[in-house]
């Protein structure tokens, strides 16, 4: 499963709202957020994601520059969004500099943007979850390379 | 007293004595001045504050008549007493998402004694181990002063700005927990509480002695809580195992609530009145003096350097310079967030910034980068 894919993200967010046992204990989110992806040819991946409740109610590839119109969003090389998910695929979650707050807090691999500072701090204020969220690929990533290798 | 003549027209069996004696009012049977039957419907959530501000229930007045502690909408008697509230102005405390936020803390409670894996803390280096106590015996030690500073003043709110102090509430909740999962984590590992010295304490007092609410809410919330945000980010990026990652996590989404309140109050109470911009920057410039201090106050600054190294080898080769480098990432926030709630500080503050890198024409924009 390719990462910088509408699909793949699509069941990141049916792995959330077929979890609510998870998602209500860490509680309810309201974010507007944006991912980018940046590819080697430069035709970069970009998606939003919107959460409400304890749902990810939308992922949808945008345009370029349309992340700008959401609340926050993380930009980086697709080389290194795999790097992410690599780790999160080797331990079942995102380990130490491989968190999206690590990460972002580094800045010198992915990047946490925002317009407006309070856009910005939604990501922290909802950070647990967005964890959550992203470390859930790590079965179907461990599948599929248990897949690719038998 | 006599039975109120509409209650009586409608329930005429009602006894004017109860059974001892006493007169018998039923005044509240006849109705309500305003919208009885107003029924606020739930949402997929259920019912928020946000769904009960409907009609008049959810008309916050700039400048309440009465100083009680009846429920807002409510008939009040007008022999009702003075509760001595000294914040009357929805200017005093207010924010635009105020209603959002207290329903968001409600929401996003945890437990430090069940949500934090403690059975998977790991024995640590020495060097390490004593300093994540530091760390923690400090962040203990301050984070109760954003529960001590909104109890000193809530009780003179008015009370028809019910939301913002339910939210205080929250907060107060919050760093309950907060002083309480650090002094978890000093103690569950083999350490233990280390050192208090007075650069903390007095950052600590600055902030309870404010002259005015508004004085301590810049204080604490834009700049004591902004600081403590990023610090929190960094905790977790160098937290040694996932049960600190873990702690910081939580309690920074905590903190993210509450700058998020004190930074839209301060927005709300300058474009309400501009003058009041003179008081915070007058909070301000003496709150980053403090800040500053305690931010290269020895414990804590050389704790958190060691573990950005990973350990004491590493502290001047790595250590410190990641430290300096995070310190801009927190002055740059700082600053945005200052420039959101319109008390700009590029111009007025006496920090170092052109020497500490920080882009000021990126915070001029508005714009938030990592």
């Amino acid at each position: 499963m390719r990462i910088d894919s509408i699909s793949f993200f699509d069941h990141l967010a049916t792995l959330m709202n077929s979890d609510p046992n998870t998602y209500e204990l860490l509680g309810d989110i309201d974010l507007d957020m944006a991912i980018v992806m940046r590819r080697p040819d430069e035709d970069d991946f970009r998606v939003q994601l919107e959460f409400s409740g304890i749902e990810c109610k939308t992922v949808a590839e945008i345009d370029e520059g349309a992340e700008t119109a959401t609340e926050c969003w993380i930009d980086g090389s697709l080389e290194d969004w795999q790097g992410m998910f690599d780790d999160i695929a080797a331990n079942g979650q995102a380990t130490g500099e491989w968190t999206l707050n690590t990460i972002t807090i580094m800045g010198d691999k992915i990047q946490l943007k925002a317009g407006d500072p309070m856009g910005w701090d939604k990501f922290h204020r909802f950070n647990q979850t967005l964890q959550d969220f992203v470390d859930a690929a790590a079965p179907a990533l461990n599948k599929e390379a248990s897949n690719v290798g038998s | 007293m006599p039975i109120a003549e509409e209650a009586l027209a409608q329930f005429p069996n009602l006894p004017d004595t109860s059974p001892a004696g006493a007169s018998l009012d039923w005044g509240w049977l006849a109705g309500h001045r305003s919208e009885w039957g107003i029924q606020p419907k739930p949402g997929p959530r259920g019912l928020t504050m946000m769904d009960i501000a409907v009609g008049t229930y959810g008309d916050v007045p700039e400048h309440p008549r009465h100083r009680a502690m009846a429920a807002r909408g409510a008939d009040i008697a007008e022999d009702t007493p003075d509760m001595g509230y000294i914040l009357n102005s929805k200017t005093d405390v207010w924010s635009s998402n105020v209603s959002e936020l207290y329903e968001e803390a409600v929401a996003r409670q945890w437990s430090a004694t069940r949500d934090i894996p403690w059975n998977q803390l790991e024995e640590l280096p020495s060097d390490l181990e004593h300093a994540m106590c530091q760390l923690c015996t400090t962040l203990s030690e301050i984070e109760m002063i954003a529960s001590d500073l909104p109890a000193k003043w809530m009780w003179r709110m008015n009370h028809e700005f019910i939301e913002a102090k339910m939210f205080l509430c929250t907060q107060i909740m919050d760093e309950a927990r907060h002083s309480e999962v650090f002094r978890k984590r000093a103690l569950a590992n083999g350490g233990g509480l280390l050192k208090s010295r007075g650069a903390t304490e007095n950052l600590l007092r600055t902030i309870i002695e404010a002259k005015t609410y508004t004085q301590a809410t810049a204080l604490l919330h834009l700049l004591g809580e902004g600081f403590i945000l990023d610090l929190f980010r960094q905790g977790e990026a160098i937290a040694p195992t996932e049960v600190e990652k873990r702690i910081f996590r939580m309690t920074m989404q905590d903190e993210a609530r509450h700058v998020a309140y004190g930074t839209m109050h301060i927005r709300h109470a300058v474009d309400n009145d501009p003058d009041v911009a003179d008081e915070i920057h007058e909070a301000l410039d003496h709150g980053e003096g403090a800040l500053v201090a305690l931010g290269s106050a020895p414990d804590m600054s050389t704790a958190i350097a060691v573990l950005l190294a990973g350990g004491a080898e590493n502290v001047e080769e790595i250590g410190f310079p990641l430290q300096q480098r995070l310190a801009r990432n927190q002055f740059t926030s700082y600053l945005a967030r200052c420039e959101r709630a319109g008390v700009s500080r590029l111009d007025r503050t006496t920090l170092p910034l052109e020497a500490m890198g920080i882009d000021l024409e990126q915070i001029r924009k508005g714009a938030s980068f990592s």
